[in-house]
């Protein structure tokens, strides 16, 4: 497998520019909670604001309130934003995957119903996939929808629904038939709808992102139907690049990395150095890869592999820039600290287990890569 | 999107089938036991490989530095048992100091700390360590201080040299010679110790691409041919596993190449250039102990060709940059910079490692 090289053109760059001078005055450190990458804070103004500058939905067609920008855009201002440990939660699920979803498979209606608002920043998406018996094996999941008049019923429960709580959506798959693949369905659901209860799981660190949903009886309206009856499988397998290949897979622990970067007390220590020059330099190289991934996307080439073998090893390379930061501390970090830098460092030692298990866990990518291996 | 850098299809595949086709097993094995095919080098000749890289006013074949990488990258992924690398960094220094270079393998002295090759008035003495090829090649290039500190490059036949052979893990020569007062010609270079070793650094680490594509293919291959509990043990999941951690270190080890010679190509890339090497050095590494054990026995014997492939990877390894050395270079000029992140997002870093 290769991937070609590619740089950033004049355009580019000026755009990486402007998304610099914008975040730099918007969000001047000390002023924001610091995030770990896509899990940064939940601050719907923040994503307005971003929304207002042209830089979400920005791959969605302009029709539509998007800004027909190219994948490798999108990643430049991704990178800024990831960089700085931004509060981008509201969004991100929504700018990454579910607005490109329904962009593509939605009908016209829907389209113009979910996309502005996406696009703006107003819209919170959540992924309503996994269920209590279906993880991996997600095309055994139960949750039905079944027909009624001028829509649908839905009945069972989602789990690990990461934001729900302050999700306006929630893009959810579906049981419509009993045939494993073909019988599932997305659908997009309001996270309002009568019967559906949302309660947070509290996660490692206290955080209260992840989300279980019960259905009960909860209409849903036939408008709200993405896609063919039966099609949901394939739709979503056809997102997995947006999902897999981004620079979120390797910039979790960036926040991190910087400040340690910058402690001068690293400076003498030369184990310190090593560990820091060792990581700078994947760094540079996952940069390269997620950079060549999306050019692959603007050029209309669908590199489902190469995204797989990306976030597989990127994933365990974002857990090794927490252990080695933590292998020259002298004590365990207080999740409690006033220094927003320690409790953050403790925090991605609670939470770094689970950025190679959400999004497909390394053991299945494993099987994933290594078939696009075989039929290549 | 297609640029300046790209290199012809034509040339990979010529290149490609060439050395497929002129470097197997038994070639390699012939090679160790004999030193430089000289059959094989003229062949290579012929194509006109070894001087790509360097300007045709110079005597060189023209072509861009990305072309000579891949051409190095080509011919280690068949082993070839050749100086083509070292003669490239040999004909490059002669070239960019203004001198002509001719035909015939060469070789560079990478320069180890303990050399002490010195110039006065013309004359030549000292000691270099670990030249690869040294006493099979037709010329020696070297970068030497004159009495006033100022480097020269100076040019010499190894009949002029009391060489100590030595050999490297790929049972390639990498020899000790000593130099009693020998009088050379010499040109005021250009190129300082550390732009040798930087460009050696990134023709090592091409050649590092090259032997883990090789060793990521021979590996997927056997492992889909080896049938052990009734099916191939490509099957077994833990067999998967290091068939995709080979994959991955070969597409990160040779874009990161790519991207560093590009780099290189049109500003100062010190650090792009480095930090590909220790990629490539940490990921030959990994890769080697994976595909050894993908394979088994097998892979253990010298009737097999994996060993002339892992064998070359530790040797590629340790020259011209180690990891911890790498690695401490790296960190001192982030930590100097004071920002990490600036080094995924910024094409062009500034960084000087
Ligand atoms: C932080 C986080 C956020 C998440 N957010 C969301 C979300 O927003 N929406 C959503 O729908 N889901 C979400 N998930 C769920 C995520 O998609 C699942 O955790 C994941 O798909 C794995 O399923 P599981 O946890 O049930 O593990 P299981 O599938 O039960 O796996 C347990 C172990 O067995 C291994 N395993 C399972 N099958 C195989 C196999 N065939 N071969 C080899 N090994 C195997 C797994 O790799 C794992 O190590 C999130 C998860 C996390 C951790």
């Amino acid at each position: 497998m290769q991937l070609e090289a590619t740089e950033l053109t004049a355009d580019e760059l000026a755009l990486q520019r402007e998304v610099r001078e914008f975040l730099d005055k918007r969000l001047e450190p000390g002023t924001y909670e610091l995030g770990l990458g896509m899990t940064g804070a939940t601050d719907p103004d923040f994503s307005r604001d971003l929304g207002a500058r042209g830089w979400l939905g920005m791959a969605l067609s302009s029709t539509y309130g998007g800004h027909d920008r190219t994948a490798v855009e999108r990643l430049i201002v991704v990178e800024e934003l990831l960089a700085r440990g931004a509060p981008v939660s509201y969004h991100w699920i929504a700018d990454r995957q579910s607005g490109p979803s329904i962009q593509k498979w939605g009908t016209e209606e829907q389209r113009q119903k979910y996309l502005p608002g996406i696009a703006s920043g107003e819209l919170s998406f959540a992924i309503g996939m996994s269920e209590p018996d279906s993880g991996s094996d997600l095309a055994s999941l139960r949750t039905k929808a079944e027909p009624t008049e001028g829509g649908w019923v839905i009945n069972g429960t989602k789990i690990w629904t990461t934001g729900a709580l302050t999700a306006t959506h929630i893009l959810a798959l579906f049981r419509t038939s009993e045939h494993k693949h073909e019988g599932l369905t997305q659908f997009i659901v309001d996270r309002n709808s009568p019967g559906l209860t949302i309660s947070p799981i509290p996660f490692i660190d206290g955080s209260r992102e992840f989300c279980e949903l019960s259905f009960e009886n909860v209409f849903i309206p036939d408008s709200e139907r993405l896609g063919d009856i039966g099609t949901g499988w394939a739709q979503n397998t056809g997102e997995l690049v947006l999902e897999r290949g981004g620079v979120d897979r390797w910039m979790s622990a960036v926040t991190i990395l910087e400040h340690w970067a910058a402690d001068p007390a690293i400076r003498d220590n030369p184990l310190a150095l090593a560990d820091l020059g060792s990581l700078a330099a994947k760094e540079w190289a996952f940069h390269g890869l997620s950079l060549s991934i999306a050019r692959m996307v603007d050029e209309g080439k669908s590199p489902v592999t190469e995204a797989a073998l990306v976030k597989e090893m990127a994933t365990r390379y974002e857990q090794d820039c927490v252990e080695a930061v933590l292998r020259h501390w002298d004590r365990a970090p207080d999740l409690t600290s006033d220094d927003p830098h320690e409790a953050l460092l403790a925090r991605a030692l609670l939470v770094s287990p689970s950025w190679s298990i959400r999004g497909g866990t390394n053991e299945i990518l494993r099987t994933i890569i290594s078939k696009g291996l075989a039929s290549a | 999107m297609s640029s300046e850098f790209d290199v012809d299809p034509s040339l990979i595949s010529t290149v490609s089938q060439f050395f497929s086709k002129k470097s197997g097993h038994e070639v390699v094995v012939q090679a160790e036991a004999e030193g430089l095919l000289r059959d094989l080098w003229q062949a290579t000749e012929e194509l006109g490989l070894p001087l790509v890289g360097v300007d045709e006013e110079a005597g060189g074949n023209g072509g861009t530095l990305l072309d000579i990488l891949t051409i190095v990258k080509l011919a280690a992924q068949n082993a070839v048992p050749l100086p083509i690398a070292e003669t490239h960094l040999a004909a490059w220094l002669l070239a960019r100091s203004g001198q002509k270079v001719s035909e015939g393998p060469s070789t560079i002295v990478p320069g180890s700390p303990r050399d002490t090759l010195a110039l006065r008035a013309g004359v030549l003495s000292g000691i270099a360590y670990d030249v690869p090829w040294a006493r099979h090649v037709d010329r020696i290039v070297a970068l030497v201080p004159d009495e006033t500190g100022s480097n020269q490059v100076v040019e010499f036949s190894p009949a002029s040299c009391v060489v100590t052979p030595g050999t490297d893990l790929a049972g390639q020569a990498r020899d000790k010679i000593e130099l009693p007062d020998v009088a050379v010609t010499s040109a005021a270079s250009t190129i300082s110790a550390e732009q040798l070793n930087e460009r050696g650094a990134l023709v090592r680490a091409a050649q590092i691409a090259g032997g883990l594509e090789a060793v990521s293919n021979l590996t997927r291959n056997y492992v889909g041919e080896r049938v052990q509990f009734g099916r191939p043990v490509g099957k077994f999941q833990a067999v998967q596993q290091h068939v995709v951690v080979l994959a991955q270190m070969a597409t990160m080890t040779e874009l990161s190449v790519t991207r560093a010679g590009r780099a290189a190509a049109t500003r100062p890339a010190s650090f792009e250039v480095y930090a590909t090497k220790l990629v490539a050095n940490e990921n030959a590494r990994i890769a080697v102990r994976a595909a050894h054990q993908a394979h088994g026995a097998i892979g253990m014997t010298q009737e097999y060709r994996l060993q002339q492939l892992t064998r070359r990877l530790h040797a590629w390894r340790s020259e011209f940059g180690t990891e911890v050395q790498l690695a401490l270079r790296l960190g001192a000029a982030v930590a100097e910079a004071g920002t990490f992140a600036r080094i995924a997002t910024d094409d062009n870093n500034h960084l000087e490692v």
